[in-house]
């Protein structure tokens, strides 16, 4: 395949992030579940979110797509301040989710599901557009999707988890989120999915992608953020970090006096050194 | 997606349409695996008659199988490629990226996955995802293990022909002291032979590639590593250890940037695509090759002149290289060689003027035409030769 082919038209990478989130602090009642939470998605990259089980990933990540407001903080996107009220004002933005549940309809088609909502054709529907470019979309994406005129309930997995993502791609988002694209999947799915991710980079989204599955993470990601008890807790450039040293800022192990004196002291040389 | 639009381009002729709907029939079986009619009408566009025409006169050639089958409920012919003689499995792990795929005796890949790695992947993970991988794969051919032949594994280091394991330490740390060939044999008890990629790239080259009926020839890996195979007099060159062409890490740069084999200045440290991406991005660190070579092929000069450069790198090398060799001919291959003439042209300059023939007898320098898949068809082709082409075939 020439896979350098059809991407030529995609869009050259801004040096700025396409959204940054600062500060960024929600509470329920008497839980903190995110105090001060800084995040920053850039174009054509693929940025891991990961964390221990309360870590506050899962309300991190609905602030990104609207469905909480933050109590405190800011996001800018595209170089401008936002607020995201709703999950219908972060699609309008660009910002798209795939959540774990996929949320397809099992008893509808492929292109239906595709264009649910968003159908093509002013009083009938135009099928034959809608089929058409849904097989450009997933020709685009190579997806393995053998019909798209099947009923959903009788796609594997994997291919369920494609048409959940090349359904946010309808919209032409520039963010895409993806919470836990490979869970409950088998490894060659597994596989497809992460080539997806791949995929979804070289079109120059910015993906960010929540995952328990470090393996998964450091297999596509470029940059990981690790969250714990509500907080940054480091984020890494995957081509300098190693699995041990994401665990240990997932689970606290480096969370002490000695080390936070040890990296403050090694961020100073760094910056002394660059 | 411009490769959609050029292939629906209507052709010229009756012939030249039906061998143009055999193609797109053909390619859709092999993303897919199997596909029933109905389906393969959806997937390639064609109607319904014309996909049942040509499944049943490529089913007669022996080209492709069909089984029956039920989709929805109603009968339908399940189309797989056709296996006639048996399967064996290749499996080309490179440092981000693994290949595994399901071929015939001919070589022809039947089905193919590829799975992103981590950075330093370890040798029992990434083998117990090729053994799924393979397991899977051979399930969705309504085959079964038994039928496969062999197995090979290429990996992107030099593997020691005695043991079977990675011979240098620091190349691929994950997969040191590991006993590849016994591991996947315990695992699918069937046959595995272990090579390194670039030589597996050699063979392919030699067998189905750019470098058919050569019998010297230098080939060339590029991607984030730098390999070489070398074929002298129609053999490939291994070595004593199977360090052989390892030509990555021939040290180039005194004082140069440190490589992953834990000394510094050599050749893939300096022009291998990681160190080209590195230099031209160590800010954010998120620069693919895919975006270089784009960014390059719509006019980047920055870009232009990272991959000139690197170029006429591995150019010079190759030109001292040919002095000791005296090849034939130069297939460039690997994920960097996706560049084309913006890396072959530098280099061919740079290898003029430093190899040691006639203005006319420089050896010509080609790309692969395996299009990426050498290393792969490499550990096909290996793999083939261990299983041994059953004898009581008259073909054979």
């Amino acid at each position: 395949m020439t896979s350098t082919q059809g991407l030529a038209e995609r869009p050259v990478r801004p040096s700025e992030p396409v959204m940054s989130l600062r500060g960024i602090t929600k509470r329920f009642g008497a839980v903190q579940a995110l105090s001060g939470v800084d995040f920053d998605i850039n174009a054509g990259e693929v940025v891991a979110l990961v964390g221990d089980n309360g870590a506050g990933k899962s309300t991190f990540v609905k602030i990104l797509s609207g469905v909480y407001t933050p109590d405190e903080g800011t996001i800018t996107y595209d170089g401008e301040r936002v607020t995201i009220p709703s999950p219908a004002a972060a699609q309008e933005l660009g910002i798209s989710s795939v959540f774990q549940d996929l949320a397809l309809a099992d008893n509808l088609d492929v292109v239906a599901n595709l264009f649910l909502g968003r159908e093509i054709g002013r009083f009938a529907l135009d099928e034959e557009e809608m089929e058409r470019r849904s097989w450009e979309l997933l020709g685009q994406l190579s997806a393995r999707i053998p019909s798209v005129r099947i009923p959903i309930a009788s796609l594997s997995g994997g291919q369920r988890q494609t048409v959940a993502i090349a359904r946010s791609l309808i919209g032409d988002p520039k963010v895409v989120i993806l919470d836990e694209p490979t869970a409950a999947l088998g490894v060659a799915q597994t596989a497809e999915v992460l080539n997806l991710v791949e995929r979804l980079r070289e079109r120059g989204l910015g993906v960010v992608l929540i995952s328990h599955n470090l393996a998964d993470v450091q297999a596509v990601a470029d940059r990981v953020a690790v969250l714990r008890l509500g907080r940054n807790n480091g984020t890494f450039r995957m081509k300098d970090v190693t699995y041990e040293q994401i665990i240990a800022a997932i689970t606290g192990a480096t969370d002490n006096a000695v080390t936070r004196r040890a990296s403050s002291r090694g961020a100073k040389e760094q910056s002394d050194g660059k | 997606m411009c490769l959609v639009s050029e292939r629906r381009r209507t052709p010229g002729n009756q012939a030249s349409l039906r061998e143009a709907n055999r193609t797109r029939i053909l390619d859709a079986v092999k993303l897919h695996g199997a596909l029933t009619q109905v389906e393969l009408a959806g997937a390639t566009g064609l109607s319904p008659a014309t996909v049942s025409n040509i499944v049943k006169e490529l089913s007669t050639s022996g080209v492709l199988h069909t089984a029956p089958s039920t989709r929805s409920g109603r009968r339908a012919q399940r189309v797989t490629l056709a296996h006639g003689l048996g399967l064996v499995a290749g499996v080309d792990v490179s440092h981000r990226h693994m290949r595994v795929s399901l071929a015939d005796f001919a070589a022809t890949i039947v089905a193919d996955h590829r799975v992103p790695l981590a950075r330093d992947h370890r040798a029992d993970n990434e083998l117990d995802k090729a053994t799924m991988l393979i397991v899977d794969m051979v399930e969705s051919l309504d085959s079964s293990l038994d039928e496969l032949a062999g197995i090979g594994v290429v990996v992107a280091a030099p593997v020691d022909e005695r043991t079977g394991r990675v011979a240098r330490r620091g190349i691929m740390r994950g997969w040191q002291d590991v006993d590849i060939a016994a591991t996947m044999r315990e695992r699918l008890g069937r046959p595995v032979v272990v090579e390194n990629s670039a030589n597996a790239a050699a063979l392919a080259e030699l067998r189905y590639g750019a470098a058919r009926g050569k019998r010297d020839v230098l080939v060339l890996e590029i991607g984030d590593g730098v390999g070489a195979g070398i074929i002298a007099d129609g053999r490939l060159v291994r070595g004593h250890r199977g360090v052989a062409g390892e030509f990555g890490h021939v040290p180039l740069v005194p004082d140069g940037p440190p490589c992953r084999c834990g000394r510094i200045g050599c050749l893939e440290a300096v022009a291998g695509a990681r160190a080209v991406l590195d230099g031209l991005d160590g800010v954010t660190g998120t620069l693919t090759l895919t975006d270089l070579i784009v960014g390059a092929m719509a006019g980047n000069a920055e870009y232009l002149r990272a991959i000139a450069d690197a170029g006429r790198t591995i150019g010079r090398a190759t030109g001292a290289l040919c002095t000791l060799l005296d090849p034939e001919r130069i297939v460039v291959g690997g994920d960097f060689a996706r560049a084309g003439e913006l890396l072959l042209g530098p280099m061919r300059h740079a290898l003029e003027s430093t190899v040691l023939v006639e203005a006319d007898g420089t050896p010509d320098l080609v790309q692969s035409q395996l299009d990426g898949s050498a290393a792969v068809l490499g550990a096909v082709g290996l793999a083939v030769d261990e299983a041994g082409i059953p004898r009581s075939t008259p073909s054979a």
